[in-house]
């Protein structure tokens, strides 16, 4: 008999819990020819701002060991664009579509929700809230819990679509801005976005990315993010999507055990654009070789041996 | 839209033209069949899980309907990897990607200026130009003699080659585009087609509109999805950024915005 994949977040019923990490994958157009998008799990589109963005300058990405550093900007057409152009395709796909938001200012997130909420086929929202916010001088909304739970709050009330807000890494305490998510009426969580980094040219002296620091990204952060998720899984009773690194069924396995429901794949799409089937295959062979009948019986299952880590 | 493909192409040779520069010939029939001069491969160097991003090589020409080559410089640790695969390995490539050279079904006259292994992707456009009964002159600038690759291919296929060598041990002393004007006076071509460092690029890009003539140049930039997902390898044009991967890597040189 075949595992059972399927998984349930913030309300939403997936044939399995494989997605695509919001910026890496385009609106799923881009991969058609060479990924079969029907067996996603979902499918998370890049971020979709109010206005369009022209983004940063280039170079926006470099190598780096075992990740990458991205400036991209939240380059995108904004909303009206990313109604009239990707949703008839993404709706098409006939996955359940995730759209990810960004703001400078809480009423833009709020704007986003309201139109989103009467395009239909929308399964849920992502807030990404790693973006500066202009009111508060600069600071990213992700970082407060008082900005999470403000902005969270408002979009509450501003749509009845499931509400996943993607996380970022680079706080104190993750639990503590997850707590403010899910206070203000979160249905899930995503974590982690991008870990700022940043790389010099030795020999020109300059950073390698024209804006000078970016996200880092990809297997280097995984170790990160998989923390993150056990930290959060243990201490709130919220879904969570695990990303960062996540290339192969192992790699899902670790987040799911850490307590993931579900997984996204962000940079791994780059050197195997069909890593998300490659994964999903993967993950049946893994609970079949191990006699497992579902997937949801591996969330969370980590085995701690009682003694709590001290450094 | 044209199919692209990602598939395991094995090695069916492999020459060092001169110490660090490698010639690899690939098998794909469905590569080498959809194929137009300009586009590129996605590589995946090396094994397993060593690199987190794919290389980007030009189509440097097409064999026989199955098969294709690379043609590239070994600058860092991904063309390194790439250079160390051995005859009947299996490489990872993603492609044919990007746009091609425009070549206009009437154009009976063109010049293509080379620079270093930016002669790459112009083998293959020398190719399609000598097929189509396009008359072409072209001139190949590199550091020294033994630098000028393909450069008896150019002869084959084209009506008169200039090369140039900045130490001046063939051709002319100095660079490509010492000789542009000359040429273009001579050649009078109805169209441009030129490839390597920016610097170069820029300038045969000014000579061109101040002769008005349409010129294509190919860009490079670092690329990540190489498929117009992740907005990685923007250029600036006159109607904002585009994408090299996709929109490019062949624009119209009066579409870009150089830097000064
Ligand atoms: C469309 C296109 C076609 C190209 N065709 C050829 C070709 O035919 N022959 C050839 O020798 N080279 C070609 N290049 C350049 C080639 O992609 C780089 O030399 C190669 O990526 C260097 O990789 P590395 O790991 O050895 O170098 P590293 O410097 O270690 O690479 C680090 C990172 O920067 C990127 N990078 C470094 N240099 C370049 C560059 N010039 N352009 C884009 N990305 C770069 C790498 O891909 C990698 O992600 C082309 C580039 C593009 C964009
Ligand atoms: C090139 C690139 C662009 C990204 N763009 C976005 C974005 O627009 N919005 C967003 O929420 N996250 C964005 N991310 C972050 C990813 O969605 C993901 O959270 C992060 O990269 C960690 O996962 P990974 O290691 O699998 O890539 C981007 C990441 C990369 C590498
Ligand atoms: S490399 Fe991803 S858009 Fe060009």
């Amino acid at each position: 008999m075949k595992p059972d994949l399927s998984v349930e977040i913030a309300g939403i019923q997936l044939k399995n819990p494989v997605m695509t990490a919001s910026g890496t994958f385009g609106c799923g157009r881009e991969y058609a020819d060479l990924v079969d998008l029907k067996k996603l799990g979902a499918i998370v589109a890049k971020t979709v701002t109010l206005e369009p963005r022209k983004g940063n300058p280039p170079p926006r990405i470099c190598e780096t060991p075992s990740g990458m550093l991205n400036a991209i900007g939240l380059q995108n057409e904004g909303i009206d664009r990313f109604i009239e152009k990707e949703m008839p395709f993404l709706k098409k796909v006939g996955v359940p579509v995730i759209v990810n938001i960004a703001g400078d200012a809480v009423s833009d997130y709020v704007e986003l929700c309201r139109r989103l909420s009467s395009v239909g086929d929308v399964a849920a929202i992502e807030l990404n809230v790693s973006c500066p916010n202009v009111k508060a001088g600069g600071i990213a909304f992700g970082m407060h819990p008082g900005l999470v739970s403000e902005v969270v709050g408002a979009c509450r009330r501003a749509t009845g679509l499931p509400l996943i807000v993607k996380l970022t890494p680079n706080v104190g305490s993750v639990v503590g801005i997850a707590r403010a998510a899910v206070g203000a009426g979160a249905d899930a969580v995503s974590l982690i976005n991008t870990v700022i980094g940043m790389s010099i040219d030795h020999n020109t002296f300059q950073p390698r990315l024209a804006s000078g620091f970016g996200g880092l990204s990809g297997p280097a952060i995984r170790p990160i993010a998989v923390r993150m998720v056990w930290e959060v899984a243990r201490e709130l009773d919220v879904p969570i999507i695990g990303m960062g690194g996540v290339g192969d069924a192992l790699d899902a396995v670790e987040f799911i055990l850490a307590g993931a429901t579900a997984v996204a794949v962000g940079t791994a799409n780059f050197i195997n654009p069909r890593a998300t089937i490659d994964l999903i295959d993967g993950l049946e062979e893994f609970l079949i070789a191990r006699g497992m009948d579902s997937v949801r019986d591996l969330v969370g299952k980590v085995k701690m041996d009682g003694s709590s880590p001290t450094c | 839209m044209n199919a692209i493909y990602r598939l395991q192409a094995e090695v069916l040779n492999k020459e060092e033209l001169i110490p660090g520069v490698f010639r690899i010939k690939l098998f794909s029939e469905e590569i080498s069949r959809a194929a137009k001069p300009g586009q590129f491969v996605h590589v995946a160097c090396g094994k397993g899980r060593d690199f987190i991003l794919r290389r980007p090589f030009s189509i440097h020409r097409r064999l026989s309907g199955n098969a294709f080559e690379i043609l590239f410089q070994v600058v860092g640790r991904g063309t390194e990897a790439l250079s160390e695969v051995r005859l009947h390995d299996f490489v990872d490539v993603l492609g044919p990607l990007g746009n091609s050279f425009e070549i206009p079904p009437d154009l009976s006259s063109a010049l293509l200026v080379a620079g270093g292994v930016g002669i790459a992707p112009l083998i293959f456009l020398a190719d399609e130009l000598n097929s189509r009964k396009v008359r072409f002159y072209a001139i190949q600038g590199a550091t020294t003699q033994q630098r000028l690759f393909c450069y008896m291919d150019l002869k084959r296929l084209g009506r008169q080659i200039f090369a140039t060598t900045e130490d001046g041990t063939a051709g002319h002393c100095g660079r490509a585009t010492d000789l542009i004007h000359e040429v273009i006076k001579k050649s009078a071509p109805e169209r441009i087609y030129s490839c390597g460092p920016e610097g170069m690029l820029k300038v045969v890009a000014d000579v061109a509109a101040a002769f008005g003539i349409d010129c294509q140049v190919s860009v490079e930039r670092r690329m990540a999805c190489g498929l117009g997902a992740c907005l990685s390898c923007v250029c600036q044009t006159r109607d904002g950024y585009r994408l090299a991967c996709k929109d490019g890597p062949v624009f119209r040189a009066e579409e870009l915005s150089w830097k000064a």
